[in-house]
């Protein structure tokens, strides 16, 4: 599920997108640019997201060559088949487009079940459909933070110019791309807060945040799938979080001490691990030189032993 | 639907297919353990609830220890009311879980907390449907008991579930507690279903199902088939009638069966919950 270990897997980025498509298949033909739905097709682990999408729903152009070829598939098997597969894509795209239109009452209504109606009156749905979703308002979030970060990948694979900058400038410069896509929820962003720490939702939200952490740090450039691995995101998380946090009182004229805070924090990170290799390496050298004078002592005494007993050699 | 009584009047059972459907409709002519004829079955149903009508209440309380109040609890939780919605509650005579919807509209700590739109309030309208005369009486007593005697938000309709007198497209919500297995159609009963609601609308069915649990189920089944019928008799004098509950839970099709019946009927999202370990099941679709 990692883009990384996803990348080394199956050699592009198609799988990733393609396993998240299945959540919320109809929105990402609206957002996604052609390059998405070009890589989508192609991926074999794709096949599944398309048979039921291709089987009623008019998506755009990319797409149609890949419709015609499941549709002919599914009308020779057997109905039941796709039958019981296209419900819940229906289902699915459904609910991604109430949310989706629910987003707008989010300012004024937060993130609550009025706003998940006012969109699905927008959508021409009735109210009742939103009795249910999962977990309603946290459906909604998370559907969100899915946005988020899926506009995220569009944006760094869309061409930043992330080459001209040391990794610290990087980190700062996507975490603030990301960030920035929170200030219209701002008022409400709380109260979205408090629902991703509920504890059913925590583990929804959790997996999210890392996500996005990995998400960062491979644009930025770390492919390293050791220990340091799960150090790094910690890490990040840690000042994404803060950083979220520090935003909820900033009145500053463009967040600017937001942006600031998040500079220092960032700096903060990549000193700790200078930080921490040069006691790695302090301690290495302590232990060389201890042990040096461990074995020259070891040595003498040997030697003084083997002289008081005879010389019996070893 | 031609296809299948054409296929019943062949007597052809030589695709699967064929035999399946003929087995959905064997509990069209069921009564219990009887086998009846179709146009007999409402009838006879008719005469049980009529019978019973008077001490429907008591004896769910009785037979169920109280817990048919938390089943019917959690239907209502899980269809989330909201206020403005049109709401068909089908073989509801007494008007339990119509008043609970009622409840959960109206109360005064939901609209504290949510910001409802008062106006919207006002257009919440809840039918309650019975083919049963006598069960929609009791549950107009009830009404005026709690002081809802003139109010416009419910509705009292005699109807019957395989052909309501509803518009398409029409309601919010619909729910059927316990009645759906005195139905002689399941299917028909349905596709009204289907129907009556509006695009995004939830179906939802509370009704006593199947228990699979080894040890339970034989329990389960010395209750219903040697206490209940004599609980009848004691309370509600009516021995036959109970008789004839337990006999028509035990017809009914079982959870996967129903669900898949469901999604014939055109739902989406079908699911079902088992509560009790599967005495009771809530099934619920939506229709997109």
């Amino acid at each position: 599920m990692y883009r990384t270990a996803a990348k080394r897997l199956l050699g592009g980025g198609g799988a990733f997108t393609a396993t998240r498509l299945l959540r919320f298949p109809k929105l990402r033909s609206t957002i996604i640019p052609s390059y998405y739905t070009s890589g989508l097709c192609t991926s074999s682990v794709g096949g599944n997201a398309e048979s039921p999408m291709g089987g009623n729903q008019s998506v755009n152009p990319n797409q149609s060559g890949h419709t015609a070829s499941s549709s002919s598939t599914s009308t020779g098997e057997g109905p039941r088949r796709d039958e019981s597969r296209k419900p819940r894509a229906e289902f699915q795209e459904e609910q991604a487009r109430v949310l989706s239109a629910s987003l707008r009452h989010v300012p004024r209504l937060g993130w609550t079940e009025e706003a998940m109606m006012a969109g699905s009156r927008d959508v021409g749905v009735s109210p009742s459909i939103v009795g249910s979703f999962s977990r309603k308002e946290a459906a909604l979030v998370e559907f969100f933070m899915d946005e988020c970060l899926q506009l995220l990948m569009d944006k760094i694979d869309s061409g930043l110019d992330l080459q001209n900058l040391i990794p610290s400038a990087r980190i700062a410069k996507l975490i603030r791309i990301r960030l920035e896509m929170q200030l219209p929820y701002m008022s409400k962003w709380p109260q979205a807060l408090s629902i991703q720490a509920h504890p059913l939702n925590v583990a929804t939200s959790f997996k999210q945040r890392a996500m996005l952490v990995d998400e960062v740090w491979h644009a930025v450039g770390d492919g390293a799938s050791d220990l340091d691995w799960y150090v790094k995101r910690t890490i990040l998380g840690g000042v994404y979080s803060t950083t979220e946090i520090y935003m909820l009182t900033d009145d500053s004229l463009e967040h600017r001490d937001t942006w600031a805070f998040l500079d220092d924090r960032v700096k903060d990170a990549f000193d700790l691990k200078k930080s921490i290799q040069e006691a790695k390496y302090f301690a290495q050298d302590i232990g060389a030189g201890v042990g040096k004078s461990v074995q020259g002592l070891m040595n003498g005494v040997m030697q003084t032993m083997s002289r008081r007993s005879g010389g019996s050699t070893f | 639907m031609a296809l299948r009584s054409v296929s019943r009047r062949l007597g052809s059972r030589i695709l699967n297919h064929r035999s399946f459907v003929a087995s959905l409709h064997s509990h069209a002519t069921s009564f219990g353990f009887q086998e009846v004829k179709e146009e007999d079955k409402s009838k006879l149903v008719g005469n049980v609830f009529t019978n019973v009508a008077s001490s429907y209440d008591i004896m769910n309380d009785v037979m169920s220890g109280g817990l048919h109040r938390l089943w019917k609890e959690r239907l209502v939780g899980k269809l989330s009311p909201f206020a403005g919605m049109k709401h068909l509650d089908v073989a509801g005579g007494t008007g339990d879980v119509a008043f609970r919807i009622y409840d959960a509209i109206y109360s005064v700590k939901r609209r504290a907390l949510q910001k409802v739109d008062e106006a919207s309030l006002e257009e919440t309208q809840i039918y309650v449907c019975d083919i049963n005369p006598n069960m929609l009486n009791v549950g107009k007593q009830r009404a005026a008991e709690r002081g809802l005697r003139d109010n416009k938000s419910l509705v009292w309709v005699e109807g019957n579930a395989e052909a309501l007198s509803f518009d398409n497209n029409s309601m919010d919500g619909y729910t059927i507690a316990f009645g759906i297995r005195n139905v002689t159609h399941i299917e028909k009963a349905l596709a009204e279903a289907y129907r009556v609601l509006k695009r995004g609308g939830r179906f939802l069915c509370l009704e006593l199902s199947h228990v699979d649990i080894p040890i339970f189920k034989n329990l389960y089944d010395l209750y219903s088939f040697q206490v209940i019928p004599h609980l009848g008799e004691l309370i509600a004098g009516d021995k036959e009638s109970y008789q004839y509950l337990v006999e028509s839970v035990r017809r009914f099709p079982p959870q996967e069966k129903f669900a898949s019946m469901i999604a014939d009927a055109g739902f989406e999202k079908v699911e079902y919950e088992n509560l009790v370990g599967g005495v009771v099941a809530i099934h619920s679709g939506i229709k997109l």
